[in-house]
């Protein structure tokens, strides 16, 4: 899905537009160290997150799209108690610091709670206690909006912005990008564009538009 | 590692679901929960090892009391009753239907697969099943064979189905059926 | 996933479970060498009057489960009457009813928890021979939550189904339904490998 990328990143918020199929997921999946590239080499502060999982555990967390595919556990406590035991924190620690996330998300209600009664808005907001526990240095959010409602969207994302680390963000609607310091156009798994949000964006706006006009689906892929 | 854990646990689920959905009418009309049919699956699909595993880990948590069996049934009482063999024997009948697809190669998948599913699913959980049914109703083993007896085509049925089940699988996914995967 | 543990709080609720299992296994083998008819109908009513005592609504749930082997009662009751000897079916029956009340009473009374905490108990020695226990907890987990959203897709798909189809879904719906839970196995591999796997505690 991802061609040649020679990339150095270094920037607070980070946003990634493309269009559908473009290697968003595939960049996001490389930098979270699920997936080994096939050719090249992926490094965040010097380590390997495919190979050294411990050492990116500190370094990254990834948000999926679909908070069902990320969701392990059956109770909000325990999802977000495993990741902090991943890190070598007992389980009684692990329990303890889980209750303090809640409490910082003001959530602490939600600790026996089952995660299949929860709403698409509240499971997002688990996974999001979840990974941020954790507390990585990148914040990777893959399409985190997609198909939720405008309040749940806003909720969702004010508490996005109050994370203190870096971020990642992948969409395919410019309008969620607005806050990225920087944006980075992927087109066919290549980069097209980075550069700051209101000189990229624009640009990327009118080359949708323009292609909307003019194509009618009937390449198949590959 | 982490994709042989959840492979084995999603399979435990889905040997769960295929019980708990309403019963699939089949051929004939006649009305059979799917669940022995996910045995047969979790053997031909997952191969022995991991189909073991699979279905050990559904009738674990039957017995720590989740309601997971056909009708929502579940809980230390069914090692109880009756059909007790018939749950004990699950594991087994996945580890030799599994074997079977895993050391037969070269035939057709689909009739492997069916084969290895009337052997496994029908032969050893039959086995099972029946010997349980004479202890608990305390009657010789002839006797409890003739009692369930009248499973046996539905049984027969779903085999077949396992077998066109999985070579589907195989052509649909290649290179996905961890049984054959490295064919 | 709801249990069948009862939401009905009973004394029972907090003995400690490997004594309740223990027992229950004595329990049901001293059942099997019963043989005469008054001692096994005495533990019956017994087993009767435990369910009894946490109120009619632990009762009534109780007997709904045991309700579930009425076509074995008949069957062992009448097979035994046509061959002359009544008592000996009735035998047979009640005490199939006990085993199967008293291993519900023990289900109905102990958590989820609990019960999988026994299992990590027993399974300790084994860890020394190299048994993955942290792989068998996610796994029981990853069941408990999986299984529900499994479920709804299966409705999903038969759904899908009828919206374009005269008749009810088939068996032929299994195989599009399989394809949905690899998938989901995919993910799931995924999303417990971003949060490090089963990389285990060994240091802790």
């Amino acid at each position: 899905m991802l061609g040649v990328l020679d990339l150095d990143l270094d920037v607070g918020r980070l946003g990634v537009v493309g269009r559908n199929g473009s290697g968003k997921s595939t960049l996001t999946r490389l930098l979270a160290g699920l997936v080994c590239p096939t050719s090249g080499t992926v490094r965040l502060n010097g380590i390997d997150p495919a190979a050294d999982r411990r050492a990116a555990l500190a370094e990254v967390g990834i948000l999926f799209q679909n908070p069902d595919h990320q969701l392990i556990f059956p109770t909000v406590l325990e999802e977000i108690a495993f990741g902090l035991g991943q890190q070598s924190l007992s389980r009684a620690e692990a329990e303890a610091e889980a209750r303090r996330m809640l409490e910082k998300f003001g959530r602490v209600h939600w600790a026996g709670a089952s995660v299949a009664t929860l709403s698409h808005g509240q499971k997002h907001l688990v996974c999001l206690i979840s990974v941020v526990a954790m507390a990585p240095r990148l914040l990777v959010l893959d399409e985190p909006f997609a198909g939720l409602d405008i309040p749940t969207k806003m909720q969702l994302s004010r508490h996005l912005r109050r994370f203190e680390g870096n971020v990642l963000h992948v969409s395919h609607d410019p309008a969620d990008l607005g806050d990225c310091d920087r944006v980075l156009w992927l087109d066919e798994g290549r980069i097209c564009m980075v550069g700051p949000a209101e000189q990229v964006l624009p640009e990327y706006i009118a080359a949708m538009n323009d292609l909307g006009r003019n194509h009618d689906l009937a390449d198949l892929p590959g | 590692m982490e994709r042989n854990v959840a492979m084995i646990a999603l399979f435990a689920a889905l040997i769960a679901v295929l019980g708990l959905v309403p019963p699939i009418i089949l051929a004939f009309g006649v009305p059979v929960t799917a669940q022995s049919l996910g045995v047969m699956l979790a053997g031909t699909v997952l191969g022995a090892r991991r189909g073991v595993m699979a279905v050990l880990l559904f009738v674990g948590l039957v017995a720590l009391g989740l309601p997971l069996l056909a009708g929502g049934r579940g809980g230390l009482g069914v090692f109880a009753s009756p059909t007790v063999g018939y749950l004990v024997g699950f594991p087994v009948a996945a580890f030799v239907t599994g074997w079977i697809v895993e050391h037969w190669r070269g035939a057709n998948l689909a009739l492997v697969a069916g084969f290895a599913a009337v052997v496994g699913g029908i032969g050893i959980d039959h086995a099972f099943g029946v010997v349980g049914m004479a202890v608990v109703l305390d009657r010789s083993l002839a006797e409890a064979a003739l009692l369930t007896a009248a499973f046996i085509p539905g049984d027969l049925l779903k085999a077949a189905i396992a077998g066109m089940l999985t070579a589907a699988l195989a052509r649909a996914r290649p290179g996905s059926v961890p049984s054959r995967a490295n064919v | 996933m709801i249990s069948l543990t009862s939401p009905v709080e009973t004394r029972a609720h907090a003995w400690p479970a490997g004594a309740k299992l223990g027992g229950l296994c004595l329990a049901t083998a001293a059942l099997f060498y019963l043989d005469s008819l008054a001692l096994i109908a005495a533990v019956a009513v017994l087993i009767l009057t435990l369910y009894s005592l946490p109120g009619r609504s632990f009762m009534a749930s109780g007997l709904r489960r045991l309700a579930r082997l009425w076509p074995f009662l008949i069957v062992v009751i009448a097979w035994a009457a046509i061959e002359g000897r009544p008592a000996h079916g009735l035998g047979i029956a009640l005490r199939m009813i006990s085993a199967v009340a008293l291993a519900n009473l023990v289900t109905m009374t102990t958590r989820l928890t609990d019960m999988v905490d026994v299992v990590a108990f027993l399974c300790r020695p084994f860890r020394r021979l190299g048994l993955q226990t942290r792989a068998l907890e996610i796994a029981i987990a990853l069941v408990i939550r999986m299984t529900p959203v499994l479920l709804d897709r299966a409705e999903d798909l038969m759904q899908a189904w009828r919206a374009r189809s005269r008749r009810r879904p088939g068996w032929r719906i299994i195989l599009p339904f399989t394809l949905l839970a690899f998938d989901d196995a995919e993910r799931v591999s995924e999303a417990l490998k971003a949060r490090g796997g089963l990389i285990s505690n060994k240091e802790t």
